[in-house]
């Protein structure tokens, strides 16, 4: 056997399949995007980390290149003046020079320096002091500021420590010389004797700090990005903030940038935002060290662009398709669920168009099948149950009312008794007649001739039952005869006519029966001058026979259903009444001509009559 | 099948729609997106203040760090009311998102300060103290302060004994005012013997630190409360022949300050630190636009800068200013 199994929770919560394949779409498509996003994500922000190091390294290089070329050619001037016999000689300890030789050595020395200060123009000024006292600058008239001890400064001390190697300073004002205020980079050295041995003098060349100021602030590293340098001691030497710092507004992690290795690159994450450091250590002790933000490299910004953009359109597009799919998909399942609601409905005459003939397509074609075989079988219902309720209603009708047989045979007695041997025989053959016509049971449908035969014999038999009371007339038109009608169909009026309308009359009732044409139908008219009935009788008359009434005969309802099945809605009886006036019973069927009149009825039964 | 079609162009329509979209946002932001403009304000735009044009390089390092688009205005001379009123009302008309202003103390200043405050710009105020309906956020040297670090300097100098004479600018002036309540209240009442005010003239101030020299009791302090009154008394004192002996402070630096303070004429000069009123004043007013809190008065503190600490590599950045 196979078991249905049930999932305990439903894959797919939702009502419609529809719904079901988009949701089930989209959480696949979406998965998919995320996933490579993710990634793609991942990828790119490792690829913009190693683009901006690489990045920051080059332009770091870069400026450790200039600088340190600066830093050379203050070297190199130094050695020049190092070499130069006239400045040995300018400031020999052992010096010849007597003091009114003294100018044009001055001379020769300071157009020296003028000429490289004329090819240099990030050199500041260029100066010689010799501990004999004179000193020598690239100015004509060299004027000292008087409050500036030579002797204190920081690069004069500093080089006579060196012992003749050339000493760089950090950025400061330069003061020795008289209204002048520069902030430069002193390279200073001692310089030897002739021997080597014996110091004479210190030789300062000044670079103008606005080179490496206009060095490192043209560095672009982002927008926010900057270049710091720091000295070996871990001073910064300089800093786009530097007054920030000194005041502690700022802070740079110095100690890690000391630490850190010529070339290295490390990351810094606090509340200034994710930034690189990289480093790069120059032969003379600096360090330069450049900041890149994060958020900052374009590269990073337009990958990530591209990254949202690609995702947002993809999930766009993605989700359309899937309601377009799942939409597709769906429709001959929801056509077939329409077609089945029609059914639902009632409406059987539905077909399912059969489309490919796949899953849905074979179910739709069953689904035809099924529908035509559940129509047959309620047609077949329908056709047996009205046969049934015909034969039954024929079966009432036929039936002779044993009151009425009852009271004819005692008449029959009486009449006998009396010795009206013409009265019994024609009481006992029309009584014949009754029974035949009402055991007949070949054929339904009678010509009128045969129905007024019947309903004269029966009114003969009333009245002489009643020949006091009873009176009746028959009206058939002529043409009524060439049709045919339903057997026994006016017997039941007659009777109502006599019993309820006649009997308990004083006097004489008349009962007319008429038969004409009317249009296209047959219409016979019972009618009676009885008591006639009010509004609320005339419409119990109509309840459906039961109980009593049944045992009393068959009731107008009956007639009606029967003429109704026989021929359809258009027919049947009407009753008109009047209190004291009368009753008239309007009963119309089609003309049905004699001959084809059995295979005319659609609504004749198919089936054969049985027992 | 017509649905189908429908549904197709609504599809394409969609895929536009999105498209355009994320276009749209991605270059409006990848673009010059989120950046904020502020207009800084000077007393002067002059290149030989040195003040004032450090305030403006602390500014754009403030602007820089943010991201933010920065505009320096000021008149050419200092105390040019009528110029920086104009120059305030083009501001204005020009939107920025904050301003960031060291107003001249006039009233039609105060009032163009007012109207944009009510216009929807963030307003910071340096420098000056200033009294106004708004109550905008202020930046400002604790010119208090720095008399205090004045008194305390000339009682360490003289050894407890200071006998103190101010030579001031105006009465009126709010910053000579602080200042003054500071050297007061960080010497004794009796250590104080008057305030001379000698406008911003040198010769005046020469003048009075004449007077000063012959009162009595002797001084033994001059506190020059503006740059004038340094010149003229560091030239008195030393036609006198009593620099040295009398001590001269000064407020604020300037060449021909730093001059005197090197070659020992003034004994201190009370510094203010301009770049960073500049960089706070920027900062506070962005903090501001970006909805945060910020103090209503942020207070820059001052230093004493003598002979023997000026060349320092801090003090060396101050008296100095290089970009």
């Amino acid at each position: 056997m196979f078991i249905e199994r049930r999932p305990v929770f439903p894959l797919f919560p939702l009502k419609s399949i529809q719904a079901s394949i988009v949701f089930a779409f989209s959480c696949l498509i979406l998965i998919a995007i995320a996933a490579t996003s993710l990634i793609g994500y991942r990828l790119s922000v490792a690829a913009v980390e190693n683009n901006s190091k690489g990045y920051i390294k080059e332009v770091i290089n870069q400026v450790n290149t200039n600088i340190q070329s600066y830093v050379d050619n203050m070297e190199n001037i130094s050695l020049l003046a190092m070499t130069n016999k006239d400045v040995k000689y300018y400031i020999s300890s052992s010096s010849f020079i007597v003091d009114g030789e003294r100018r044009p050595y001055e001379k020769r020395i300071s157009d020296l320096f003028q000429s490289i200060l004329y090819t240099r123009k990030d050199i500041a000024s260029i100066m010689v002091f010799g501990y004999n006292g004179r000193f020598v600058s690239d100015r004509r008239i060299t004027t000292l500021n008087p409050n500036a001890k030579l002797e204190e400064q920081a690069w004069y001390k500093n080089a006579k420590l060196a012992g003749g190697k050339s000493v760089i300073s950090a950025p400061h004002v330069q003061n020795i010389l008289q209204n002048e205020y520069r902030w430069v980079v002193s390279l200073s050295r001692e310089l030897k004797n002739v021997d080597g041995l014996t110091a004479d003098g210190i030789f300062l060349v000044d670079m103008n700090l606005n080179v490496i100021n206009d060095l490192c602030s043209q560095i672009n590293l982002g927008r926010k990005g900057y270049v710091f340098i720091v000295d070996q001691d871990g001073n910064i030497v300089y800093h786009p903030q530097q007054q920030l710092i000194y005041s502690n507004l700022r802070t740079e992690p110095i100690e890690e940038v000391r630490s850190a290795a010529s070339g290295t690159t490390f990351k810094v994450d606090d509340d200034g935002g994710k930034r690189f450091y990289s480093v790069k250590a120059t032969s003379f002790g600096w360090k330069i060290v450049g900041v890149a933000y994060e958020d900052d490299l374009i590269g990073y910004k337009s990958t990530l662009g591209n990254t949202i953009l690609l995702t947002v359109v993809g999930i766009a597009i993605s989700l359309l398709i899937s309601v377009v799919l799942s939409h597709r998909l769906s429709r001959p399942i929801r056509n077939l669920q329409r077609k089945m609601r029609m059914v639902e409905k009632g409406n059987f005459n539905v077909k399912a168009e059969v489309g490919q003939m796949n899953e849905i397509g074979q179910l739709a074609r069953t689904f035809n099948m099924m529908v035509g075989k559940i129509k047959n079988l309620m047609q077949e219902i329908i056709d047996t149950q009205e046969y049934k309720r015909k034969s039954e209603l024929q079966l009432l009708q036929a039936q002779i009312n044993p009151h009425f047989l009852y009271n004819t045979l005692d008449s029959i007695v009486w009449m006998a008794e009396q010795k009206q041997h013409e009265e019994v025989v024609l009481m006992t053959s029309a009584l014949a007649k009754l029974f035949r016509a009402s055991i007949t049971k070949d054929q339904e449908l009678v010509p009128v001739r045969v129905e007024i035969e019947h309903i004269t014999n029966y009114l003969l038999i009333q009245k002489m039952r009643y020949s006091n009371k009873l009176d009746y007339r028959l009206e058939i038109a002529e043409a009524a005869f060439g049709y045919r009608t339903l057997k026994i169909l006016l017997q039941p009026f007659v009777e109502n006519a006599i019993y309820h309308g006649i009997r308990n009359k004083p006097g004489i009732g008349t009962i007319t029966i008429r038969g004409m044409e009317k249009d296209d139908q047959l219409v016979f008219e019972v009618e009676d001058d009885g008591l006639g009935m009010t509004e609320e009788q005339l419409e119990r008359i109509w309840e459906p026979p039961g109980g009593e009434l049944r045992r009393k005969g068959i009731g107008i309802s009956n007639v009606d259903e029967r003429i109704k099945l026989y021929f359809g809605h258009a027919y049947g009886v009407k009753i008109r009444s009047e209190l004291a006036v009368g009753t008239c019973v309007t009963i119309a069927i089609p003309k049905l001509p004699p001959e084809v009149a059995a295979s005319a009825s659609g609504t004749t039964p198919k089936l054969p009559i049985q027992g | 099948m017509k649905v189908q079609r429908f549904t197709v162009a609504l599809a394409l329509v969609l895929i536009g729609a999105a498209l355009f979209f994320v276009f749209y946002f991605n270059l409006y932001h990848v673009g010059p997106a989120g950046e904020r403009t502020v207009v800084v304000m000077l007393k002067t735009s002059n290149v030989r203040s040195d003040f004032w044009q450090t305030v403006s390089y602390g500014a754009e390092a403030a602007a820089k760090e943010a991201g933010a688009k920065l505009e320096v205005l000021g008149p050419l001379q200092e105390n040019d009311t009528a110029a920086q009123l104009q120059l305030l009302e083009e501001t204005l008309a020009s939107k920025p998102d904050a301003v960031v202003v060291a107003p001249i103390n006039n009233d039609g200043v105060l009032d163009m300060l007012g109207r944009i405050q009510r216009a929807g710009i963030e307003l910071v105020v340096m420098d000056t103290p200033l009294r106004m309906e708004g109550n905008p956020a202020r930046v400002s040297g604790n010119h208090r302060e720095a008399g205090r670090q004045a008194g305390r300097f000339a009682a360490q100098e003289t050894g407890g004994q200071p006998v103190v004479a101010i030579i001031s600018d105006y009465a009126g002036s709010g910053v000579s005012i602080e200042r003054e309540m500071g050297i007061k209240s960080a010497i004794t009442p009796d250590s104080y013997t008057d305030t001379y005010y000698i406008g911003d003239s040198e010769d005046q101030a020469y003048l009075a630190a004449k007077k000063i020299l012959a009162a009595q009791p002797p001084v033994n302090v001059m506190m020059a409360l503006c740059e004038p009154a340094a010149l003229g008394a560091a030239k008195a004192l030393k036609e006198a022949h009593r620099t040295g002996t009398v001590r001269l402070i000064a407020f604020d630096s300037s060449l021909y300050e730093i001059k005197l303070l090197e070659e020992g004429s003034l004994n201190a000069i009370i510094v203010q630190r301009p770049f960073n009123m500049g960089y706070l004043g920027v900062k506070n007013a962005l903090r501001q636009l970006e909805g945060k809190r910020i103090a209503q008065e942020t207070w820059i503190d001052t230093l004493v800068v003598t002979k023997e600490n000026m060349y320092s590599p801090e003090n060396q950045k101050l008296l100095f200013p290089f970009k």
